[in-house]
């Protein structure tokens, strides 16, 4: 079930990745010039790293909340979390990993964390952030 | 009361339980032997305590939590160098509890403990109250050494105030900037590490600098530090060059920074090299972890509180967490954010030992954002996991915002510190 739940979000995400690439819109400013080879985007990989516990995620989530507010509705001039669904969140979360999505401190925080554990949190939001 | 003492209850169910009898598992701290409703005090109302007591009130509304605090109101360390920058009011930095109290469900209690018995899990209160924990989080932020360096002292400063605890020293500060004659000399006394937000003292002298630049501008900011090294320099550095040209002189410790003594009444301060004489004198003092936490043997010989990094329980004493700026986090920063970071995983920790289970992987992230001048703001981030060697950053992640980025970079850091400010504050208090 978690599985097939996983599977499908990455083949729709990959489909997200080849087929709408414009959207969503970024947060921040346009991308600083950096060049398209420097940061190649990567191709839909299966991660190494076991997917963490539901507990783990609600940790992992709970850190978001300091700046885009508790349960990621922000009050102030930093972008809430609500209104993405599992998708939007997990291509923006990898192109804030892989530089592609230009950010003042996401490009940061999004290296922290395992394809596997940004997977797990775009869910997290999807579902439960609204 | 009932007649059954607590600690006869604990007697008998753990002599029931020993036994093989205990015949009520599905209460919730079963497996901590207890009964009822699992009891936490927490001690301090701060950036960790207040995120502790809510957050363990979020992920289990069947756990007690009393949180103990001396003040009604909060005035939040982070910001108010924009106090004295003339951004911000101390109004707007000052928090409460109500929210805590209505919405969360939290037993506030202003009142400051006077001593923890580890052993009889009790605390005792300046009001003659004695209260029993099953788990008790102590998140007292920092005390001062006032006795460091030779003439400094809790009285002396009134006249070089420290403006590390946010409150009347912060406006004590500000009405001195405020007389300080154009021309002026205004010292910062940077402190050793480690010490509460440390890139603190560069957003301070930042902030005193904007202040003069509009005001006073012929004045002078010379940091005393007895540091070689600091949070964000390189951006610092440039920023306070491309702003404020050379108000702002930094002297490292290998160059005479680190202050042997002060007078108060000459308003001067020596270095090993040199004697300065100031106009207003900011002594940020050597710090230790809060002082309940010394007093109740939950420091080390060098003044901070080793935990165990994946629940933050104490290692002198358990059941007792210790989170912020006291605890021994690793290379978590001591910063607000941070606190706040550990409070939610000590929460969660918490709530899964009263079940009976063993703790989800801790997720620790920072980020601190400071303001060089109103639309130029630069940041810190930094994420963190537990290793076998304690809490170590995750590498390759973090870091400071860019060096050379362009103007709108920071001031889009600026309002995103402004950002930060009402979301942390609002996920703590609100």
């Amino acid at each position: 079930m978690k599985i097939q739940n996983s599977l499908s979000t990455l083949l729709l995400t990959a489909a997200c990745l080849a087929g709408c690439a414009t959207e969503p819109p970024p947060p921040a400013k346009a991308a600083p010039a950096t060049p398209a080879a420097a940061a190649p985007a990567p191709t839909v990989a299966v991660a190494p790293a076991p997917p963490p516990s539901p507990a783990a995620v609600v940790n992992m989530i709970s850190n978001c909340y300091s700046c885009h507010g508790t349960d990621g509705r922000s009050p102030g001039a930093i972008p809430s979390l609500t209104g993405k669904n599992a998708q939007q969140a997990l291509l923006q979360l990898k192109e804030f990993k892989s530089g592609q999505l230009a950010a003042t401190v996401m490009t940061r925080h999004a290296k922290g964390y395992t394809d596997a554990e940004l997977e797990a949190l775009a869910n997290y939001i999807g579902t439960n952030l609204k | 009361m009932s007649k059954i003492t607590r600690r006869d209850f604990l007697k008998i169910a753990g002599a029931a339980s020993a036994a093989g009898v205990l015949g009520y598992a599905s209460t919730a701290r079963a497996a901590e032997g207890g009964k009822g409703a699992a009891r936490v005090v927490v001690i301090g109302g701060g950036f960790g305590g207040a995120t502790c007591a809510k957050y363990l009130r979020r992920l289990d509304p069947g756990v007690a939590v009393t949180l103990i605090e001396p003040n009604t109101k909060f005035i939040t360390c982070p910001f108010s160098n924009l106090v004295l920058g003339g951004l911000r009011t101390m109004d707007s930095l000052t928090q409460n509890y109500d929210t805590l109290k209505k919405k969360h469900g939290v037993n506030v209690m202003h009142d400051t403990v006077t001593a923890i018995d580890a052993a009889g899990k009790t605390v005792k209160l300046k009001s003659g109250k004695t209260l029993s924990y099953d788990r008790m989080v102590v998140s007292p932020g920092i005390d001062f050494k006032w006795d460091a360096v030779e003439g400094y002292s809790e009285k002396a400063a009134e006249v070089m105030p420290h403006a590390w605890k946010a409150g009347p020293q912060t406006v004590l500060l500000q009405k001195k900037l405020k007389a300080m004659k154009n021309g002026g000399t205004f010292i910062l006394v940077s402190p050793p590490n480690p010490f509460r937000c440390p890139p603190g003292p560069y957003e301070r002298a930042s902030m005193v600098a904007h202040y003069l630049k509009e005001h006073k501008p012929k004045s002078k900011i010379i940091i005393l530090d007895a540091k070689d090294a600091f949070s964000k320099q390189g951006l610092f550095m440039d920023g306070w060059k491309k702003i404020y040209g050379d108000m702002i002189e930094w002297v490292p410790g290998a160059k005479g920074g680190t202050v042997k003594s002060v007078n108060v009444k000459k308003m001067t301060l020596e270095t090993e090299l040199d004697k300065h004489k100031a106009d207003v004198v900011n002594f940020i003092p050597a710090q230790s972890a809060g002082k309940i936490a010394i007093a109740s043997g939950l420091a080390d010989d060098k003044g901070w509180c080793p935990v165990d990094p994946k629940t933050f329980e104490s290692k002198m004493h358990p059941g007792v967490h210790v989170i912020g700026d006291s605890s021994i986090a690793g290379a978590l920063p001591k910063s607000g954010f941070a606190a706040s970071s550990e409070a939610k995983m000590c929460a969660a920790a918490i709530v899964a030992l009263f079940k009976g289970e063993t703790p989800a992987e801790n997720s620790l992230v920072n980020t601190c954002y400071s303001l060089i001048a109103p639309q130029y703001g630069i940041s810190v981030a930094g994420v963190y996991k537990v290793t076998e060697k304690g809490i170590t950053e995750v590498p390759g992640a973090g870091g400071v915002s860019p060096k050379d980025a362009p103007d709108s970079f920071r001031e889009q850091e600026a309002k995103y510190g402004a950002g930060w400010y009402a979301s942390i504050t609002s996920d703590i208090w609100g």
